[in-house]
């Protein structure tokens, strides 16, 4: 058997907030597409975090099963993501979301 | 006694230091950089939460995979570093203000006295098994059979997509 944890959750969870935050802040004040989608990474890591600390709460492993598919859903995510940024830079030359205003009339 | 804790604060420091340089860092390169020290000491993070499969998944699939990905894009598409780092007037302060409202509800919700009761308090002992990949595996394959291989098309489906994406050409 492993013992419980030394580390509170609630470590775990101030952590992952923090993190979230950061995430936040990155997809609000950064220009560049790419650091946007590298901030919505750090969020999706976030709380991820916060699953295996709660799972690791709990003694059961739904949230590690949870982890798993949201590691999934983010690497089809990037992979959309990513083509949809080369089309846009490749027909506007620009990977910046201030000059990507089409819809905006 | 000493060494997890330790552990986790050098774990916790690394990665919210990474975190706050690759918002705030200029050139793009360097932020994915900064990003995979994140992702590398959040698995360690794991490691420490007895996620061993989760850990080793984290450094392939998000460390390894995703940002090859990311730097490749990168390197395609040769984008420089933005002349001016952050977005214009109204639009920065009021993303800082809205982030600072996320930050204390999330606090808030951490540090609430927990809803239910008991359940939080204990951190019961785990068997041996805890988080190694046969035992995700046997409840992978077992309980949650169907959305694993809903996840498999759905990972099809955005390999198709990217490809049509990326090949059409717009306008």
């Amino acid at each position: 058997m492993i013992p419980a944890p030394v580390v509170p959750l609630v470590c775990y969870q101030i952590l992952a907030a923090i993190l979230f935050t950061i995430g936040v802040v990155g997809v609000l004040v950064r220009r560049s597409a790419l650091i946007i989608f590298m901030s919505i990474e750090l969020m999706l890591n976030a709380v991820n975090l916060s699953f295996v600390a709660f799972s690791r709460q709990h003694g059961t492993m739904d949230g590690h099963i949870f982890v798993f598919f949201v590691m999934a859903v983010a690497a089809a995510e990037v992979a959309v993501g990513l083509a949809i940024l080369v089309a846009i830079f490749r027909n506007r030359d620009t990977a910046n979301v201030d000059d990507v205003r089409l819809l905006r009339g | 006694m000493l060494i997890p804790a330790f552990l986790f604060a050098m774990f916790a420091g690394v990665a919210i230091g990474c975190a706050v340089g690759m918002v705030f860092h200029r050139n793009p390169v360097h932020c994915a950089l900064l990003l995979v020290g994140v992702l590398l000491s959040i698995s360690g993070l794991f490691i420490l939460l007895n996620a061993s499969f989760l850990a080793a998944l984290q450094v392939l699939v998000y460390a390894g995979a995703i940002m090859v990905l990311f730097l490749f894009v990168l390197m395609l598409l040769n984008i420089r570093g933005e002349s001016p780092l952050l977005t214009r007037g109204a639009a920065k302060g009021f993303g800082i203000l809205f982030a600072i409202v996320v930050f204390v509800e999330l606090l808030w919700t951490v540090l609430s006295p927990q809803v239910e009761p008991g359940g939080m308090a204990a951190s019961p002992s785990v068997p041996r098994s805890f988080g190694s990949p046969a035992a995700i595996g046997r409840v992978l394959y077992t309980v949650w059979l169907y959305p694993f291989e809903i996840t498999s098309i759905l990972l099809l489906i955005a390999v198709i997509g990217a490809v049509v994406l990326a090949k059409r050409k717009f306008g």
